[in-house]
Formats: structure tokens, C-alpha cells, sequence
């Protein structure tokens, strides 16, 4: 019972202190112009481009699919530089010389991004509603709400393994950056999955933020939970999967690094 | 900026040129940011433009292009003096007899041109990947419309460098900024799609006539009229650029040498 009370405490600490050292050094105005305004001015410009593509009639495509998208801003740039900023700030020797739970660690880095993320796309579904139309009328939010939590947890899974990555690279926002973009493309948020060719479909599968766009349209043209739960499940296995993977690798960053003496060459 | 010293000190702005290009290529967000980005928004825009015909496929090719140039302007150019005072030699860039503003525009010169490789790129994408067959309508006056929009992009860049490093709280806005200008200038759709009062902004940005002049000599067969008029935005803002970043150089440079400031974090 110790144990477990002292590695809840570990996360939470973990959790909260990662936090605050990623946005310590931020004033409120660059969160904002970060995490606020240019996702939001990214959903806009795709939703203009729809718009134009499809003369004004395919609007509400594109707000909900770059809006869900908006997760990915805390999911990979978020959690990655969590993950990566111990190596930058050289407390990665002392983190891996305590006997504390790897797990806790680990995982803590991402928890604060699930929400960040969650009250980005809410943020971003508002200004969806209220600037550009989007109709949530017949949307059981409730639901919309879990798809939301959701897709961030998956898209922090994604983080993770981006963060580890984060260790081993030196070009570091060159992937995230790529990741990022490459998301805009396959997951859904502004081409229909059916009309990638078939490599392309194979990889949007394979990603987080795919079924968790489509759970959020069809839950907005009036499905109801059950109807996107198949989709739901998928999506909490991929972010299962993806954290799984990082916290492989995690664990074999530290064993390789620590019979190396490579913590910080990188 | 005393003008005279770009043809006085060509050989500097070469050889600033030479020496940004032959940095920044091996740096990978710069990389991201001239071929990756948009190639990516290129993929987009051919995807979701497809329906409305494959004349759109060079107006995508172009917009992305620009979407380039932007954001290498804003993140590279933007922080071309900021890169020297992290790296600790802006102190020995102002102290040296070569003027400084020569070699921040020599700087730009260097990430816009290698910029153009985003346009490259993309078309490179939408002929062989997509198999369009592209052409200009007015290749003579595109080429043209490209070395003018080049110029008022690098004296674009000449304002906001400066304003980065003396204004830091405008640089916080850096990463918002990126998004509404592709918005604003009309990169990729028409800014007819936006709310009325946001057309007087996009009047008031360079990118925007050089967008509208690229569109209108790659896709659109543009009187000359237009075009000209285009031409004559993008001079009276670089000329109004140039103004603008000379005094901004002046009051950075006194910051530097008489208040001992700019290196201040």
C-alpha cells in the first residue's frame, strides 16, 4: 500500500513538475500564441481551404477534423520536449541514478498534455461554432467530451514514443515537426481516409487522431457513443501501443546509456 | 539603410549569402521549414483542390511555395540577428566596419532565394507524384513577378529581424503568426473567402501582391495592367520596408553600442 501511495506520488510530482518546467520559462502571451492561437489559425486556414474546395458546402469536415488535430500540438511537441527536456536541462543523470519507478516517470511526463490537449480542441471546437458555423446540434457531447480525452491520451501515446526518440536524435524538432504535419495528412483531418491510395490508408490505420477524427464526425452528424465505441477502443489500443513502445525504449535508452556512459552525447 | 552600400558592398552580400546557405542546409528545422512543410501543405492542397480541376494543381504549386517563403522569412529571417546574439558574435558583427544592415540583408538574400526550393519541390511533387502537367501561362512575367516578390519578401525580412531582437515580446507572437499570413495573403484560396474587414490587412502585406501577381502569371492569364499594379505594391512596400528598417537598425545599433544592451537576455 506504501508503494503504491508513494508511486502515485512520484507521478503526480513527476506530472506537475515536467509541466511547469516546459511553460516555467513561457509567459502567458507565448502559451497563448503557441497553444492557442496558431493551432487555431492552422484550423482556420484548412477550413478556408475546404471551404474553397468545396464551395463552402464541406466546412464543418474540416473544423472538426483540424480541431481534434489540435491534440496533437500538446501530444507531440508537448510531450516530447517533457520527455526530452531532461536531457536538455541535464537532469537526466539524476533522474536515472534514483531507484524511483520508471513507469510513474515515465508515464507522468504526458498526463498534463491529455488535458492541455483536451481544452485545446474544446477551445477550438468553440471557435469552430461560433466563426465558422460548425453544427454540434445534433452531437451528444457527452460522448464528443470522452472522444476528445480519448484521442489526446492516444496522441500523448505517440509523444511518448516521439519523446524517447527525442533522446537519441539531435534533430529533434525536424521529427516532431514532420510527425506533426505528416498527421494533417493521414489522420483524416483534411483528405477523407477512403481517398488516400492504399499505402497511405494502411499508415493513417496504423495512427493515433484517425479513428478519434471519425468517432467526432460521426458523433457530430448524430451517432451515439455506442455507435463510435468500436472506434473509441481502437483508438486507446494505438495509444496503448505507442506508449508501450516509448516506454521500451525508454527503458533500453537507460540500460544502453547507462553501460555506455552515453546519457548526454547525443 | 543608406541604399548605396548594397552595390558598394555587393561583394559582402554575396559571400553572407554563400556562407547562410551553406549553414542553414545542414540545419534541419530550416530544412523542414524551405522543403518539408511545403511539400506537406502541397500534398494538402492537391488533395482537397482536386475536384476543382487540374488547372489548380500550378496554383498549388505556387501557394505552397509561398507558404515557404513565409515561413522561412518569419523563422529564419525573423531570427537572423537573434542567431548571432545566441551565438555570441552579433557584438563583433556590429563592431566591424562593414555595415551592419549589409550583412542581415545578405542573410535574407541567402533564405529567401534558397526558399524558391519549396516551389521546386512542390511542383516537382505535383508533376511526377500526382502526374499533372503543369505550365505557366506567363512564364516571362512570372520570372519577373518571382525576382520582385523575392526583394519585397528580403526587405520584409529587414523589419521584422530587428523588431525580434529589440521587441521580445513581438517575438512571442512568432509562432502565431505563421498560419494567418498564408490566411491573410491568399496562398492557397482566394481572401474574397474572408470576412470583409479583413481586407484592408491583407492590402497592407507584401506577401499578399506577390501571391496575387504569382497566381495571376502562373494560372490566370492577368492583364499587365494588374500585374504592373502588383509590381508597383511590392516596390512602395519595399521602399517603405527599407525606410522603416533603416530606423530600426539606427535605434538597434545605438541600443548595442552606446547602452550595451542587445546582448541581454
Amino acid at each position: 500500500m506504501n508503494t503504491i501511495s508513494k508511486n502515485l506520488q512520484l507521478f503526480w510530482q513527476g506530472t506537475l513538475l515536467s509541466y511547469k518546467a516546459l511553460f516555467a520559462w513561457l509567459r502567458p502571451v507565448t502559451y497563448m500564441a503557441s497553444k492557442v492561437l496558431m493551432p487555431l489559425a492552422q484550423m482556420f486556414f484548412f477550413a478556408f481551404l475546404g471551404s474553397f474546395a468545396s464551395d463552402g458546402k464541406n466546412v464543418d469536415f474540416y473544423v472538426i477534423g483540424n480541431a481534434i488535430q489540435i491534440t496533437a500540438v500538446s501530444g507531440i511537441f508537448g510531450v516530447t520536449m517533457s520527455v526530452g527536456g531532461d536531457r536538455d536541462a541535464g537532469t537526466l543523470p539524476y533522474l536515472f541514478g534514483t531507484p524511483s519507478n520508471r513507469f510513474m516517470i515515465f508515464f507522468g511526463r504526458a498526463f498534463m498534455h491529455i488535458i492541455d490537449g483536451a481544452i485545446g480542441v474544446v477551445i477550438a471546437l468553440t471557435w469552430g461554432v461560433l466563426l465558422m458555423g460548425l453544427d454540434l446540434s445534433q452531437t451528444n457531447l457527452p460522448a464528443l467530451g470522452v472522444t476528445i480525452l480519448i484521442t489526446t491520451f492516444s496522441t500523448c501515446g505517440l509523444g511518448l514514443l516521439m519523446g524517447c526518440l527525442s533522446l537519441i536524435t539531435a534533430n529533434v524538432m525536424f521529427v516532431n515537426n514532420f510527425v506533426y504535419f505528416s498527421l494533417l495528412v493521414f489522420s483524416g483531418a483534411n483528405v477523407p481516409i477512403a481517398s488516400l491510395p492504399a499505402w497511405m490508408q494502411a499508415v493513417s490505420n496504423a495512427l493515433p487522431l484517425t479513428r478519434g477524427i471519425a468517432s467526432a464526425r460521426a458523433l457530430a452528424a448524430g451517432a451515439t457513443l455506442g455507435d463510435v465505441t468500436p472506434l473509441l477502443v481502437s483508438e486507446i489500443g494505438i495509444g496503448l501501443l505507442y506508449g508501450f513502445l516509448g516506454y521500451v525504449l525508454f527503458a533500453w535508452f537507460e540500460i544502453q546509456a547507462k553501460r555506455r556512459g552515453t546519457l548526454e552525447t547525443v | 539603410m543608406n541604399y548605396m552600400n548594397l552595390f558598394r558592398y555587393w561583394r559582402t552580400v554575396l559571400t553572407v549569402a554563400e556562407m547562410s546557405i551553406r549553414q542553414q542546409l545542414n540545419d534541419g528545422f530550416i530544412l523542414f521549414a524551405i522543403v518539408f512543410q511545403p511539400m506537406i501543405i502541397a500534398v494538402l492542397g492537391l488533395f482537397i483542390l482536386r475536384d476543382k480541376g487540374s488547372d489548380y494543381a500550378m496554383f498549388v504549386v505556387v501557394g505552397s511555395g509561398l507558404t515557404g517563403l513565409w515561413s522561412s522569412l518569419l523563422f529564419v529571417s525573423g531570427n537572423s540577428i537573434n542567431v548571432e546574439r545566441w551565438i555570441g558574435t552579433l557584438e563583433s558583427l556590429v563592431g566591424m566596419p562593414t555595415p551592419f544592415d549589409v550583412i542581415v540583408f545578405g542573410k535574407n538574400l541567402a533564405n529567401v532565394f534558397q526558399s524558391l526550393l519549396s516551389m521546386v519541390v512542390s511542383y516537382i511533387l505535383a508533376a511526377y507524384l500526382f502526374g499533372y502537367t503543369l505550365s505557366l501561362t506567363q512564364p516571362f512575367l512570372f520570372v519577373a513577378t518571382l525576382f520582385l516578390s523575392m526583394f519585397a519578401f528580403i526587405c520584409f525580412g529587414l523589419t521584422i529581424a530587428p523588431i525580434f531582437v529589440m521587441y521580445r515580446s513581438v517575438q512571442q507572437w512568432q509562432n502565431a503568426m505563421e498560419f494567418p499570413v498564408y490566411i491573410l495573403c491568399g496562398f492557397l484560396f482566394p481572401i474574397a473567402l474572408l470576412p470583409g474587414w479583413t481586407t484592408p490587412v491583407s492590402y497592407l502585406l507584401p506577401p499578399y501582391w506577390a501571391a496575387l501577381a504569382l497566381h495571376g502569371t502562373s494560372t490566370a492569364m492577368m492583364p499587365f495592367e494588374q500585374i504592373a499594379f502588383c509590381w508597383g505594391m511590392m516596390i512602395l512596400f519595399s521602399i517603405v520596408d527599407l525606410v522603416i528598417a533603416s530606423q530600426l537598425f539606427r535605434v538597434m545599433l545605438y541600443k548595442a553600442r552606446v547602452d550595451a544592451t542587445l546582448d541581454v537576455d
